[in-house]
């Protein structure tokens, strides 16, 4: 919460504007209502015109004054709070910048991302919503209770108590009350949302099982559990609401019978009666955002908590080690035993894997056996169980992350393209690039684009071909000397993918790649070929070596075969 | 909005309780200000003592007391009238999904589903909760208001008349102006508001292209432009508040100086009077401000209510069943069977006999209507012409549990739920079986070893919640729920590549057993497969272009040649 607070608070100059402003706002409302009052009891008492002229003049500049300063303050809090969330966007990706993309590993959940962009936004009602009200109520009820001071002590002290009531033990005590219902709700919420998810992906096993009913009265079952939760929550808050405004009105009617009775034992004068008694009808009006205060307070001490705990985590030890050699660097997995977190089986099992500098390594195998997770380790984006990855000859532990991604050309079986342009996409591959550059490389993985075309978010609007070869592009234009591709084709026919392949393979003649396929097609010009089954290495060789030796290669050669187009 | 009234106007009991609460609140509010006045009036003017005015407080309190009651009712009535709708609304959707067998074929859209039956559902919440009573409220209280001081005071009654159509008026201008400039910002609003989240997905990008310190510019500067385009929006809402308050603030000093001049000038007024017309004014604009708002908080549910109606009109065509029992090992015949869904499944003048514990093969490009005709002939969707017999009898007259008792599909992608792995083998078969047949099950579809491995075996938690498990062991899930369930039909939708050898092997073994006692019918993707058939339907563009064996399709169709070939060449 305090680093929260000192986010917030690089925007001094607005939040105390604001601030002003609400006060301001919250003072000429009051005035104006007690002002009114006055002037009918004045009036009534047959006062010389005049006066009448310059209290009604008073009464529309207060009237003026509030319409206006409520303008400003909404303004103006709202134009701070989009600058703090901007604040905050970038102070939070300051501190998430350093700890990606090994953080993403660790929570492996893909709604991380979304969650971290839902709880900024949370925060950024920080300040509308839990910072500023209570202090403009505050202060607003504390002018007006000193103002009714000078007229009655005890009217005072009954608006102080109003005061504690409505804007602080009414609100908390909903609190107090909420937390343990929001959280069924949250629960609840959960359990329904995985039975929907359940009952439409699993539709056709339900059907063909028969048990689609069941599944969908139980559902029903659930649905209408959250629903009264929810509604536990509703009418809670709703009583809360009534027995504020019941406050708020008994409040009015202690200040109108103690008035009553102070004006018959003539200790208050009567012409001051119905002003009282509209300032306190009116001043209560300012407790209304308390009535949501708590509830803001919990979700940004939550979104908070959330956030920080994050990107709190401890930043990798910076490692020194750099990869001393601008060209071409061999690759060596040595008996590693790699398992996710919270899996229990592992995902690589005593793999070993040999990749001189300049050759060419496809490696193999089944989805599951593992293959993609050699790719993830050579990003550095976990760390082995057991065993060492060396490259160059130098444990990967010791090596900068940003070193080896600055000399490898990666392409991941999921690229991310960002929302602009395909210039946008293809220049981060480096500095100093020439449209002419880009455009020859679009033409040699036989994209159509034209470097203004647009790419939409998640590149929605190419097809999977289309952003296999975009990536390929971006991969051709950085010439590192190491090439990393993740099933890079797996979205191309086989005679594009032929030809595309032609372009890498010059393109990379000098240099180390390693190609992760589940095709078997293409393999001819390799290396060295591994293959993999559950996490370990089940044979390596060239593509005639296996061939002849007739096992698990072969026979998935075969099953490939003996697949139909 | 026409759905949204069309739920409300179901609950018809509680809209009568919040019309008249909103009556009883118009009269109470008028109540309670005339016993106020009067007790100001009696003590200042009239020189009263406080005992004279006790019992008027007394009335008062009771009014008061009867005021945060029906605000409390009031609020409670939204907030039920709110449960029942969103459970109707949920039940009404689940029906409609199930009842639409296409929902087998099109679960790449689940997702968007489950939002609805979610968010938009919980969106369409606020409708009922607070724009209905808000609404009632504010269309009843006014006018309530507006008699009392009319009858008070004919000539702040005019006022009042002559100012109030302003609010709604401005209201609904300033709603139509927001809601153009919004929608001409729109792309910038979008653009700007997911730039944050495209950067943090793109992160590992940039951290591979080693571009990640400069994006933080890029997020401040998106985020002030969204700052920028959205202020332009608020300004325009927060311009018409300020005229609003004015409009009202003036029509209240109107009033004031009104009856002010009144009772000073001409002395024509009494004070109860006057303070009675200045205590209701504000009550009525306030009433009429809330009025305004309302509408706006009643527009965050319309998108919400689109949504659920576009699923709501979606047609369905569900399967028909009868009543027959279905017998042992059946033949299965489609007749000049039309079926067109959308663009990608289309069916025309389907022919397709099947007879007793045969097994064949369907081929095909992609998209020629393999995976349609399959869903066909399992029973879960029902031709548009033409018809599908059991046995000889129409499939309409048998009842759906027998036949799906004879029935399991293998699809590529197998469901598993979320529980232990024997409830997923146990899923549908008949009866209770003893854990030794689920063990046996296990063994025969090649999971003994997986069980083995595991530290809770069979009891081992996998689907949503659980563990994940590969797709070649998904594939052996499967085929265990076949070998326990017993089937006499087995429909298979054979994987194209990227499983294990094992699964492999065993996926060819297994078919071949449960063949032994079932008609097999197969999307075939192997050769070997199509080679065991006793018949093969080639597909193409929805049509059957050709059936037979393989030898006698090898020698016929030229097509069918062509794509043996082109697979065994790749």
């Amino acid at each position: 919460m305090k680093r929260l607070v000192s986010i917030m608070m690089e925007e001094k100059r607005d939040i105390w504007l604001s601030v002003l402003f609400g006060v301001l706002a919250g003072l000429t409302s009051v005035a104006l209502f007690g002002l009114s009052g006055f002037m009918i009891s004045k009036s009534v008492l047959q006062p010389p015109l005049y006066i009448i002229t310059i209290m009604t003049a008073l009464l529309k500049l207060f009237g003026a004054a509030k319409a206006g300063s409520r303008y400003a303050e909404r303004y103006v809090s709202h134009r701070a709070t989009f600058t703090i969330l901007s604040n905050l966007r970038v102070s939070f990706y300051e501190k998430l910048e350093p700890l990606a993309p090994q953080i993403f590993g660790k929570y492996r959940s893909g709604d991380l991302l979304a969650r971290i962009v839902g709880d900024v936004e949370t925060l950024q009602n920080f300040f509308l919503r839990v910072f500023y009200p209570p202090l403009v109520l505050v202060i607003v009820f504390l002018s007006t209770i000193f103002f009714t001071l000078f007229y009655s002590v005890w009217i005072a002290l009954v608006l102080l108590g109003g005061l504690v009531l409505t804007g602080f033990v009414i609100p908390g005590l909903l609190a107090l009350q909420q937390r343990k219902v929001k959280q069924g709700v949250r629960e609840r919420r959960a359990g329904l949302s995985t039975e929907v998810t359940e009952l439409l992906y699993g539709f056709r096993d339900l059907k063909l099982h028969q048990k689609l009913d069941e599944k969908e009265e139980k559902l029903l079952q659930i649905a209408d559990a959250y629903v009264q939760e929810q509604e536990k929550e509703s009418v809670q808050a709703a009583a809360s609401q009534s027995l504020n405004a019941a406050a708020a009105l008994s409040v009015a009617f202690v200040v109108l019978a103690l008035g009553a009775y102070f004006v018959t034992i003539g200790e208050l004068n009567g012409l001051f009666l119905a002003m009282l008694v509209m300032i306190s009808l009116t001043i209560f009006d300012n407790a209304v955002p308390m009535a949501v205060f708590p509830a803001h307070l919990e979700d940004t001490r939550q979104a908070a908590g959330r956030l920080f705990s994050v990107v709190d985590e401890e930043p990798p030890a910076p490692k020194m080690g750099m990869i001393e050699r601008d060209d071409a660097f061999s690759i060596e997995l040595k008996d590693v035993t790699f398992r996710y977190p919270g899996e229990t089986r592992p995902a690589l099992q005593n793999v070993s894997i040999s990749i001189p500098a300049g050759s060419k390594t496809a490696i193999v195998g089944p989805s599951g056996s593992g293959k993609s997770t050699v790719m993830q380790l050579l990003l550095n984006m976990y760390t082995v169980n057991a065993g060492t990855i060396l490259l160059d000859g130098n444990s990967m532990g010791e090596i900068q992350a940003e070193n080896i991604w600055s000399k490898t050309n990666v392409v991941l079986q999921e690229n991310h393209f960002f929302y602009g342009t395909v210039r946008d996409n293809l220049k981060i591959a480096g500095d100093g690039l020439t449209d002419r550059e880009m455009e020859d490389t679009l033409r040699l993985v036989e994209l159509p684009f034209s470097l203004d075309d647009p790419v939409l978010e998640k590149a929605e609007n190419l097809s999977g071909g289309e952003k296999q070869r975009l990536a390929i592009a971006r991969v051709l234009l950085k010439r590192a000397p190491v090439w990393l591709l993740d099933e890079p084709s797996s979205s191309l026919d086989v005679l594009t993918e032929k030809r595309i392949f032609g372009h890498l393979h010059e393109a990379a003649q000098k240099d180390t790649l390693v190609l992760i396929s589940h095709r078997l097609t293409g393999l001819e010009k390799m290396d060295q070929i591994v293959v993999m089954e559950r996490g370990n290495v089940v044979e390596a060789g060239t593509f005639n070596e296996l061939m002849e030796r007739k096992e698990y290669f072969y026979e998935m050669k075969q099953i490939e075969k003996n697949v139909l187009a | 909005m026409n759905e949204l009234r069309k739920w409300a106007s179901e609950q018809k009991g509680i809209m009568a309780a919040l019309l008249g609460l909103s009556v009883l609140m118009g009269a109470v509010i008028v109540g309670q200000a005339y016993f106020l006045v009067n007790v100001v009036d009696r003590v200042f003017l009239q020189n009263q003592s406080f005992g004279a005015v006790v019992p008027m407080l007394g009335f008062l309190f009771g009014l008061m007391v009867i005021r945060a009651g029906i605000t409390y009712a009031n609020a409670r009535l939204g907030v039920n009238m709110a449960s029942k709708v969103k459970q109707r609304v949920r039940s009404i959707l689940l029906q409609k999904w199930t009842q639409n067998p296409i929902q087998t074929a099109i679960q790449g859209q689940s997702g968007g589903k489950v939002t609805v039956m979610m968010e938009a559902v919980d969106g369409i919440d606020s409708y009922y909760r607070e724009y209905m009573p808000q609404v009632m409220k504010a269309s009843i209280v006014p006018l309530i208001v507006l008699a009392a001081v009319s009858y008070t005071h004919i000539w702040s009654g005019l006022i009042m008349m002559v100012t109030a159509p302003f609010i709604p008026l401005f209201y609904i201008i300033i709603g139509i102006k927001t809601q153009k400039k919004s929608e001409e910002q729109l792309d910038k609003l979008a653009a700007f508001s997911g730039q944050f989240l495209d950067t943090l997905q793109g992160l590992q990008t940039l951290k591979l292209f080693g571009r990640a310190g400069r994006q933080r510019d890029v997020i401040q500067k998106s985020s002030l432009g969204f700052r920028e385009a959205t202020m332009d929006i608020l300004k325009i809402a927060f311009t018409s508040t300020l005229m609003l308050e004015f409009i009202s603030t003036l029509s209240i000093g109107l009033i004031a100086l009104e009856i002010g001049l009144r009772l000073v000038v001409f002395d024509s007024i009494s004070f109860v009077s006057a303070f009675f017309v200045l205590v209701l004014a504000p009550e009525y604009y306030t009433a009429l401000k809330e009025l305004g708002a309302a509408f706006h908080t009643g527009r965050g549910s319309l998108g919400a209510a689109e949504k659920i109606k576009a699923e709501l009109a979606a047609d369905e065509q569900p399967v028909k069943w009868g009543d027959r029992e279905v017998p042992a090992r059946p033949s299965v015949e489609l007749k000049n069977v039309h079926f067109q869904y959308g663009e990608g499944f289309s069916l025309k003048n389907v022919d397709v006999h099947i007879p007793s514990c045969a097994r064949t093969a369907i081929v095909g490009a992609t998209g020629s209507g393999k995976t349609t005709l399959l869903n066909v002939a399992a029973g879960l969707f029902d031709p548009q012409e033409g018809d599908v017999f059991i046995d000889g009898r129409p499939r309409a007259s048998f009842s759906e549990s027998s036949w799906f008792r004879e029935v399991s599909y293998i699809s590529q992608h197998p469901y598993l739920f979320s529980g232990t792995i024997e409830e997923n083998i146990r899923l549908g078969a008949p009866g209770h079986p003893a854990r030794a047949e689920v063990e046996a099950a296990a063994e025969k579809a090649g999971l003994t070893e997986l069980i083995r491995e595991l530290e809770d075996g069979l009891d081992t938690k996998v689907g949503e919640s659980g563990r994940g498990l590969s797709g070649g062991e998904k594939q052996r899930v499967a085929l265990a729920r076949a070998f326990l369930k017993k089937p006499s039909f087995v429909l298979f939708d054979e994987p194209t590549t990227g499983l294990d050898l094992k699964t492999e092997q065993i996926l060819q073994r297994s078919i071949n057993e449960l063949a032994q006692t079932a008609s097999v019918m197969t999307v075939a993707h192997r050769l070997h497969t199509i080679q065991q058939a006793d018949v093969i339907f080639l597909m193409n563009n929805g049509e059957v272009e050709a059936a037979g064996t393989h030898m006698e399709l090898m020698k016929s169709s030229e097509s069918y040649r062509a794509m043996v070939q082109g697979g065994a060449a790749g």
